[in-house]
């Protein structure tokens, strides 16, 4: 695959993935979610307690990542699953957490159109005791939405 | 009317069952499994479900080889309907999976009105 080519691919799976977010929390989590910025890095520290991850196979390579705080995941997943947050185990939140990574890159996938790039199984990390340092050969999009309860970061290396 | 959701995501098992109420169809029972060797041994002494709706990345046994042992079972599980529900499109997976005997695919994220509209001709 040309250069060129490449970064039309990249282009519109991150296109795909800024809309796929948007939809995915109005329509499953029925939450309000606003675009807040956009910024590129070679390398930080995921500071948040919940990481969702998948990886990214095929004709483009690469990584995408959700992370948030975890009253925030815990909100989220309750209006997705349609249960009170306190009712939520930590097994729920583990869950949450890569199936939310899961649907963000499946809508990314349906949205840029592009079936020759297959997804992981998504991972996940919920939890202080852990911190992940994101670092890869390439530059990482990070997407930042404002919802009522938080922000939701999404970062994608592509 | 009785489902069977089989998926390792004790999250998404709840979003499924919900989207189903949500859609309204007549449920009394959503029983569920945590992966396809679950679904099976659940077959074993309870067959009596109007669809199954399976995930297709599972530990232990996952979509495609639970559609091939539903397919293969004994005659009281081997028709019952299956709608794979996945984050992967039409292609490669969802292909050898309706290849296998699965009767549909649903694609995540989705909403109550997607599961009425692709669901509705099987529990009607």
């Amino acid at each position: 695959m040309s250069g060129a080519d490449s970064t039309e691919l990249m282009n519109k799976l991150l296109t795909g993935l800024r809309l796929a977010v948007t939809e995915m929390m109005t329509a499953m989590a029925m939450s309000e979610v606003v675009f807040a910025g956009q910024e590129s890095a070679d390398s930080f520290t995921l500071t948040n307690e919940v990481v969702g991850l998948v990886r990214l196979d095929g004709q483009l390579q690469g990584m995408v990542g959700v992370s948030c705080s975890q009253s925030l995941l815990r909100e989220i997943v309750s209006r997705i699953v349609g249960l009170a947050p306190d009712e939520l185990a930590m097994e729920d939140l583990l869950d949450g957490a890569a199936e939310l990574a899961n649907m963000v890159c499946g809508g990314m996938k349906t949205k840029a159109q592009i079936g020759s790039v297959q997804l992981s199984p998504p991972v996940s990390i919920v939890g202080q005791e852990y911190t992940a340092q994101w670092k890869t050969n390439h530059p990482t999009t990070v997407f930042t939405f404002q919802m009522d309860e938080g922000v939701l970061m999404v970062h994608a290396s592509l | 009317m009785r489902v069977l959701i089989v998926d390792d995501s004790s999250v998404m098992r709840k979003i499924v069952a919900r989207g189903l109420r949500q859609a309204g169809f007549k449920i009394t029972d959503i029983l569920e499994a945590g992966d396809g060797q679950q679904g099976m041994d659940l077959l074993k002494t309870d067959s009596n479900f109007k669809l199954i709706l399976s995930d297709w990345n599972m530990p232990i046994m996952d979509g495609l080889n639970f559609v091939k042992s539903v397919r293969g079972g004994p005659p009281a599980i081997k028709n019952i309907p299956i709608v794979m529900v996945t984050t992967e499109g039409g292609e490669g997976k969802v292909g050898a999976a309706m290849e296998a005997g699965a009767n549909g695919h649903i694609k995540k994220p989705f909403t109550p009105e997607t599961l009425q509209q692709e669901l509705e001709r099987f529990l009607k």
